[in-house]
């Protein structure tokens, strides 16, 4: 018994890192929305910090950029309808927030560094908030970057083109060398 | 007068089934198929098979917002979306809206449910068990509730009847408290999960088998094998698993003798005081609004569980002041579901190599092993674990350090193995536990609401901690890191396996159906959907349901022929 109420109490420690609060409680399926985006909901700058931050996490390689598949507009759509008001309310001071901050650390916004400082920028943030992220209080930069993820990867090319996607596999493998497969499965 | 006779002519049928979900298409299909002519009710809109399912080839980019409702729209399915999983953009014509279809709660009950042709049999797990020897003998055994009226034995060429039509896709193990199945072909284990097979098996001589279910794994009767794309809640072009849509709506109106009828809520069944039998129902017409009574000479209730005990409790007569087949006072009483929703998870380092091929809409399955042979835990009764190992997939790096072209390329390779189990526990029979109608309280079809008033109570409060404790405990044994272990408590309800509001017995003055389910008073109505249960057992239900189904219909139709009913 005492065993087992260490496994739970390992449980309990581990379980805020590995379900930490999000919005991937279900994943599947979304649309991005192509290049032609019409902010409805972001100011200009939120917009324009949207779409660099995204590019930036998900760069235009020899496959396309967050961007060109669409993501910033998928971002805005989803903090817009499916997020609640709390949370939408908090998206956007979370937009603010970064710019400001980016500002004061830099002396520049965001969208004005250049792409290597603008990657630097966000290594950085993304790595102090892998560390310090707590339960039950969602850091901003991993739900944008979440987002961003999501966006990408639920998009024709990012589950096509990045991950590997089968509409129809057929069958059932359990137990298969990974080259065979050769990448991710997108779902 | 005449035009009365004239029209209860019109409406007159050898046999009514009312619903159209998983037990009720097995009435249809077995009563028609012996040549009854026989009228189908369906309370919701009918729902073709293929035609019908507007989502089934949808990419992920050609659903809106991650497939996620908007907020807005969300509000009326506050209690359909209480699963979590439930209600997406690509499922949401399945469920019924909250707001169209309310429930009182004077403890929460999670009542997750669609009005459609077809029913949850389009959007159902497909996990399909036979119940045991022991299953049907635990409740004399223990002392709790009363006896099943039937054995093993009375079911067992049911199941196997059943599970040819249906098809059942497993591996035959041979053991005695889950009996084999007429199985197709087994899917297969992953890696990891052949790992832990064998660790269970050596360290614990417990068993764990491919998930037993009703997806084709060899074509049959013109259905298509399961393609293992995972969409099945979405309705299956192929025809690969078993729905009502797919398999037996189709054999029953293939018989010519099958009348369906969309929209039609039965408000009650109609009792005949002078023949002690019920003469037919009374229908609302769900879009005019209009009451109709239609005749036959046996009624099958197979609306659901909850909703054929609403009928039941709707149907008030001079001699069922209480209830149509009421003498008992137990309609209503005795709800019992699937606890669930508590287990454990894991990472496994190793088969970094390894990965899989297709989406297999199945998981691991271990079969109940606790107080098998005698009752040595502070519960009785047991548990079976469902259960999945996967590897992480790019969701994970979201909280790795990789971002830029970088992140592109770590997503590309899978992550680390993992494997979750979570416990389906049996829950007893509690006459507190129950569902009534407000009578004074109608929806807009003037119809009673329904209030539950339900809770886990000590046995399964105990046996949740051996469910989360045992998981981690055999993940700790097997080589498995980072283990987590939950508990998420949810209300009763949520394993949408709603059973036993009008239980069968041998006993008219304890129980409502007997040992054939028919209301031990009224003998030509039938009652075969989840109400019927007198234990739960820790099985998931639907094959049993369709086993008695199967055996009340051929016997419904013998006892007419014999002129008994």
């Amino acid at each position: 018994m005492k065993r087992r109420e260490a496994i739970k109490r390992t449980a309990a420690i581990m379980g805020g890192v590995i379900f930490a609060p999000s919005i991937l409680g279900v994943l599947k399926g979304c649309t991005a929305t192509g290049d032609s985006w019409n902010p409805v909901l972001f100011n200009r700058e939120q917009a324009s910090l949207t779409k660099v931050l995204s590019e930036t996490i998900l760069p235009e390689t020899d496959t396309a950029g967050a961007i060109e598949v669409g993501v910033p507009g998928f971002i805005e759509k989803m903090v817009n309808e499916v997020y609640s008001e709390e949370q939408r309310i908090g998206f956007l001071d979370g937009l603010d927030l970064f710019n400001s901050d980016c500002l004061n650390a830099t002396g520049n916004d965001f969208a004005d560094l250049s792409t290597d400082e603008k990657l630097e920028y966000a290594i950085e943030k993304n790595s102090v908030a892998v560390s310090n992220e707590t339960p039950g209080a969602p850091n901003f930069f991993l739900l944008f970057k979440e987002l961003t993820m999501v966006g990408y990867f639920t998009s024709e090319v990012g589950a096509t083109q990045v991950l590997r996607y089968e509409p129809v596999p057929g069958f059932y493998d359990g137990c298969m060398p990974f080259e065979e497969v050769g990448r991710t499965w997108a779902t | 007068m005449n035009s009365n006779i004239r029209a209860r002519n019109k409406n007159s049928y050898d046999a009514i089934v009312v619903g159209t979900g998983i037990s009720g298409g097995w009435a249809a299909k077995e009563l028609t198929e012996k040549g009854l002519n026989t009228l189908v009710l369906e309370r919701g809109r009918d729902v073709k098979h293929v035609d019908d399912y507007p989502t089934m080839l949808k990419d992920p980019w050609e659903l809106p917002n991650n497939d996620r409702l908007s907020a807005e729209e969300l509000k009326d399915y506050e209690k359909q979306n209480r699963t979590g999983y439930t209600v997406r953009e690509s499922t949401k014509h399945w469920w019924v809206k909250d707001t169209d279809q309310p429930y009182e709660e004077v403890k929460p009950f999670n009542w997750i449910r669609g009005y459609h042709v077809g029913g949850r049999s389009i959007m159902w797990g497909r996990q399909s068990y036979r119940l045991s020897p022991m299953d049907f003998e635990a409740n004399a055994k223990d002392g709790i509730g009363v006896d099943w009226p039937i054995r093993y034995s009375d079911l067992e060429d049911w199941y196997s009847y059943v599970e040819r039509f249906a098809g059942i896709s497993g591996r035959a193990e041979g053991l005695t408290q889950l009996p084999d199945s007429v199985f197709q072909p087994p899917m297969d284990l992953n890696c990891l999960e052949e790992h832990f097979k064998e660790s269970i098996k050596e360290r614990f001589d417990r068993m764990l088998t491919i998930g037993r279910v009703a997806n084709l794994t060899e074509p049959k009767d013109g259905r298509g094998l399961c393609m293992h794309r995972n969409l099945c809640i979405r309705g299956c072009p192929y025809g690969g698993y078993f729905s009502s849509n797919a398999s037996t709506l189709p054999a029953a109106a293939a018989t010519g003798n099958m009348t369906l009828r969309p929209h039609s809520i039965v408000n009650s069944v109609l009792y005949d005081e002078e023949t002690g039998k019920a003469s037919g129902v009374e229908v609302i017409d769900s879009e005019t609004g209009e009451m109709i009574e239609y005749y036959s000479k046996i009624i099958f209730l197979n609306a659901s569980t909850v909703n054929t005990t609403l009928i039941m409790l709707n149907s008030r007569s001079n001699r069922f002041p209480n209830g149509l087949g009421n003498d008992s006072e137990e309609l209503g009483h005795n709800m019992m579901d699937h606890h669930l929703s508590v287990g454990a998870s894991g990472q496994f380092d190793g088969f970094k190599d390894k990965y899989y091929w297709g989406r297999r809409p199945n998981g691991f399955y271990i079969p109940r092993y606790r107080n098998l042979s005698d009752n040595n835990r502070d519960y009785i009764r047991g548990f079976g674990y469902q259960g999945g190992g996967s590897r992480e997939s790019w969701v994970s790096a979201v909280r790795e350090l990789a971002v830029g072209r970088q992140l592109k390329e770590f997503v590309q390779t899978p992550g680390t193995w993992t494997l979750g189990m979570g416990g389906f526990g049996e829950t007893l029979p509690d006459h507190s536990n129950r569902m009534y109608l407000d009578f004074y309280k109608t929806d807009k079809w003037g119809q009673p609401t329904v209030v539950f008033d339900c809770e886990l109570k000590e046995n399964e409060l105990l046996m949740r901690r051996d469910m989360m404790n045992d998981a981690a405990e055999m993940l700790e044994a097997s080589g498995f890191k980072n283990i987590s272990t939950y508990d998420s408590q949810p209300p009763p309800g949520h394993g949408i396996h709603e059973m036993g509001t009008a239980r069968m017995g041998r006993d008219p003055k304890t129980s409502v159906l007997n040992g054939w389910n028919q209301i031990h008073s009224v003998k030509n109505v039938f009652v075969t959907d989840g109400s019927c249960m007198t234990s739960s057992a820790c099985q998931n239900p639907s094959l049993t349901y369709m086993a008695l189904t199967a055996r009340a219909a051929n016997f419904a139709t013998e006892e007419l022929k014999k002129g008994n009913l």
